[in-house]
């Protein structure tokens, strides 16, 4: 297992790069504030030294292929998996080792997908691997904020004890701020995106057991 | 399950003299009922017994059999599949809270109980996690960091937090094994639906409630 978990080049500046083994990192922002696309990237940085990639997609697992796919030169199926919870049939042919669920709801289902895709990149010998979770938002759709916060602590402390990187995205104008304030005290750190006065997004990096950094423009 | 006192384990294991061994090994820190079939596993077994050590292999009932009508029934137990054969992910699948391998050793037959002791009180501790935690995302949103840092409430608030997240941790145990993780998402995921506009007020309350005694 590698020392350290490569992110940089993901925002302007050097303030982030990189994570310890174990680390989770919530991106958080409004819709469209360009959090996917910087946890996409996040996933996909390590990939060309052989990291895997495992991610929890509450889209269909061809979509979360795609947008991976412009970021890597190629997928290759023996170090990506994906976890499909939108209820597709999972008939299409990826490059990809899929597990389909039927629904965000299905915890169960989502944690036997998680550690079957595991065993497979044990297998495989795959030691480094960058999990995400795209996204809580819509995990929150379905369930109650009580349920979604175990099952986060579970999967954060799962990350943790197996030398992982986790990736989340949580929308922050989807939800009440005070659930919003609760999930994100489960990360060790955020990168949080806003929009400016003048239309301009902007970011800050807070947590890391460090001081939060002055929002900055993209 | 017990809410106190010594916690029961039922051991179901088809050969007497294996059963009697572990019920020799357990027997000073446990109340052991043994069944020698599963068929008298399930009639032994109700609301008090906390753990179950279910052979995997047994004529008549199998365990995996033994497991579905323990869990059709809503009995509140964790349930280690013994097994001679190195489990595949079925075991996993079916539900199973812990596999041991046979023959045991006594201090791993000793150490997988405790853990699975441990998880049957995580529920509580983390609804009281998630309250502390929901009370600190609520003053995050009325009080400015300045304010926050500068308030003795908030400060001990953060301390109950470290507390209660090193129970909760400790109650789920390792997160790194496959079925224990499996194991601790299907203890919650299963709860019934609790998604109400108000719950983060109710958990406010009754903080609010507790902190009065």
């Amino acid at each position: 297992m590698s020392d350290t978990y490569d992110v940089s080049g993901l925002l302007p500046g050097s303030v982030l790069d990189e994570l310890p083994p174990g680390t989770n990192v919530a991106i958080i922002g409004p819709t469209m504030s360009g959090k996917r696309e910087v946890a996409l990237q996040l996933l996909a940085t390590g990939y060309e030294s052989g990291e895997g990639i495992l991610c929890i997609t509450t889209d269909s697992a061809a979509k979360i292929c795609t947008e991976l796919e412009r970021h890597v030169d190629s997928l290759d199926q023996d170090r990506v998996g994906i976890i499909d919870t939108s209820g597709s049939d999972g008939q299409e042919f990826l490059n990809a080792m899929t597990e389909n669920i039927s629904s965000p709801s299905d915890l169960t289902g989502i944690s036997i997908g998680t550690a079957k895709l595991s065993q497979q990149f044990t297998n495989r010998g795959v030691t480094d691997i960058r999990y995400g979770l795209i996204s809580i938002s819509t995990l929150l759709q379905y369930m109650s904020n009580k349920k979604v916060f175990k099952f986060l602590h579970v999967y954060t402390k799962r990350i943790s004890s197996t030398g992982a990187l986790g990736i989340y995205t949580l929308n922050t104008d989807s939800h009440d701020l005070q659930v919003v304030n609760m999930m994100i005290g489960l990360f060790d750190g955020i990168v949080e995106f806003r929009e400016n006065e003048a239309g301009e997004f902007e970011f800050r990096v807070r947590g890391f057991g460090r001081k939060s950094t002055p929002w900055q423009s993209l | 399950m017990t809410d106190h006192g010594t916690p029961v384990i039922l051991v179901v294991e088809d050969e007497p003299s294996v059963a009697e061994g572990y019920e020799l090994w357990l027997a000073d820190q446990y109340e052991i009922r043994l069944a020698y079939d599963g068929q008298e596993a399930l009639e032994t077994i109700d609301d008090s017994v906390d753990v179950v050590l279910l052979d995997r292999m047994m004529p008549k009932l199998s365990g995996k059999q033994v497991l579905r009508e323990i869990r059709n029934r809503g009995i509140d137990c964790r349930v280690a599949m013994v097994t001679a054969v190195e489990p595949d992910f079925e075991v996993i699948e079916m539900g199973f809270d812990a596999y041991i391998t046979k023959p045991p050793e006594r201090q791993e037959l000793l150490d997988t109980i405790e853990q699975l002791l441990d998880r049957s009180t995580v529920s509580d501790t983390f609804q009281e996690y998630h309250s502390l935690m929901a009370r600190k995302g609520a003053l995050q949103t009325q009080k400015t960091e300045t304010e926050l840092a500068g308030n003795e409430a908030y400060q001990d608030l953060l301390e109950q937090i470290e507390t209660k997240r090193a129970a909760v941790d400790d109650d789920l145990g390792d997160m790194g094994s496959d079925i224990g993780f499996v194991s601790a998402v299907r203890d919650f995921a299963d709860d019934d639906g609790d998604f109400e506009d108000s719950e983060l007020d109710d958990e406010l309350a009754f903080n609010e409630t507790e902190e009065d005694e």
